[in-house]
């Protein structure tokens, strides 16, 4: 089965956003699964089992993509795509320096899967000492998008504006060339 | 003094008259006999023996006891004045030799003292030089000690300011998410972040379609 092909076949909400979310998904189609396999073997008469509750995620899932979940074959083919999104869609990993509100986070997802890849997951980390921005990790790449990265650049600016404060001493020595805005 | 000198001449002229005294009559005494004898011994030939006998008469015992005597202090007289020559002399010497002694001793002591002095001087001098050299030992020692120490500050000065510049980013960026990190809000950042994730976007594409 293509992978790329299954993916295309629906598009994730922006409001996942996790690989943990892909698997609670997972988790809740698999007893949805289990609820109508046991509706279908249950006898007139016999007690019902409860209905399985459904997360906002499920629902915006299956609204966004005019999914019926009552079809079997639907969430088959929802738990498929869930499966080949958890096994290849590409994840980057977020830090901030504080956790991010769920509105900010789908502005950021929606953003990378207009933009990088429509299926692309997001995993987010805490880093307080970056302060104000954030760090995004690829696969093989790291992007320091922090404030510390961003005074990093601009320490001429901060030195020269010590300098100015009255240390003249400063101005005089050679100050060492920033670093790079990318580590590879 | 003065009143036993005067005292012992006039014993010395007395005693003087005395012998003179009996000279004169001893000599009178012999002219007369000769005279009376020569004309008397042809009357008288016992002229001599009375002679004799008036000279032992005369220079009996007793006058020759005193003549002894007076001899004897004559003597002790004539002893004590070279005794007390002597004693002048003596004196004399002494204190001369005493003289001599103090200015034998004075020049030697002098002699002395100027070679003490010199070797003083010499020590003196010797020790002027070694504290001088010591002196400019130190201040050599101390101006390369200085030179080193302002070296070593300035090489600090410079690593301590290299350090500073080198991490004046990561003090800053300490310094205000100790003062508003709290009020930091993430949706502030948003058009930030989303500028650096524009600005970035095609390193990105490429890394996610090389990984995926």
């Amino acid at each position: 089965m293509d992978t790329r092909a299954n993916l295309a076949n629906f598009s994730v909400p922006a409001l996942i956003t996790s690989p943990a979310d892909v698997s609670r998904l997972r988790r809740e189609i698999k007893a949805l699964d289990e609820y109508m396999h046991q509706q279908e073997l249950r006898t007139p008469g016999a007690p019902s089992a409860m209905l399985p509750k459904l997360s906002r995620l499920l629902h915006d899932l299956a609204t966004t993509n005019n999914l019926n979940l009552l079809d079997a074959k639907t969430r088959g083919e929802l738990d498929g795509f869930l499966a080949d999104v958890a096994a290849h869609a590409p994840v980057v990993h977020i830090s901030f320096a504080v956790d991010p509100s769920s509105a900010f986070l789908q502005k950021i997802v929606q953003w990378l899967r207009q933009n990088i890849h429509p299926s692309i997951l997001v995993r987010v980390g805490l880093q307080p000492s970056i302060a104000a921005g954030c760090t995004v990790q690829t696969t093989n790449r790291y992007f320091d998008f922090s404030l510390r990265q961003y005074l990093q650049q601009h320490r001429k600016l901060l030195v020269d504006g010590l300098t100015k404060l009255g240390t003249p001493e400063t101005a005089a020595l050679p100050g060492p060339e920033p670093a790079s805005k990318e580590t590879a | 003094m003065v009143g036993n000198g005067a005292m012992t001449i006039w014993w010395l002229g007395g005693i003087l008259g005395v012998l003179c005294a009996a000279a004169l009559a001893f000599v009178w005494v012999a002219v007369r006999i000769g005279r009376g004898g020569s004309a008397r011994a042809k009357d008288t030939p016992d002229y001599t023996k009375a002679a004799e006998e008036d000279v032992e008469h005369i220079f009996n015992a007793a006058f020759r006891e005193e003549l002894r005597n007076r001899g004897r202090l004559h003597f002790e007289k004539i002893i004590g004045e070279n005794a007390m020559f002597l004693q002048q002399d003596l004196r004399l010497t002494t204190s001369q030799l005493n003289e001599y002694m103090k200015a034998e001793i004075t020049k030697k002591l002098q002699e002395e003292f100027s070679k003490y002095e010199q070797s003083i001087m010499d020590a003196k001098q010797l020790a002027i030089d070694s504290i001088q050299k010591t002196n400019q030992a130190i201040d050599e020692q101390r101006a390369q000690l200085s030179k080193q120490v302002q070296t070593e500050i300035a090489a600090e000065k410079a690593q301590v300011l290299k350090h500073f510049q080198e991490n004046v980013a990561e003090i800053v960026n300490h310094y205000l998410m100790a003062a508003v990190g709290n009020q930091i809000d993430l949706s502030d950042q948003l058009e930030y972040i989303l500028n650096e994730f524009e600005t970035n976007k095609q390193a990105i594409l490429e890394d996610i379609n090389r990984g995926a």
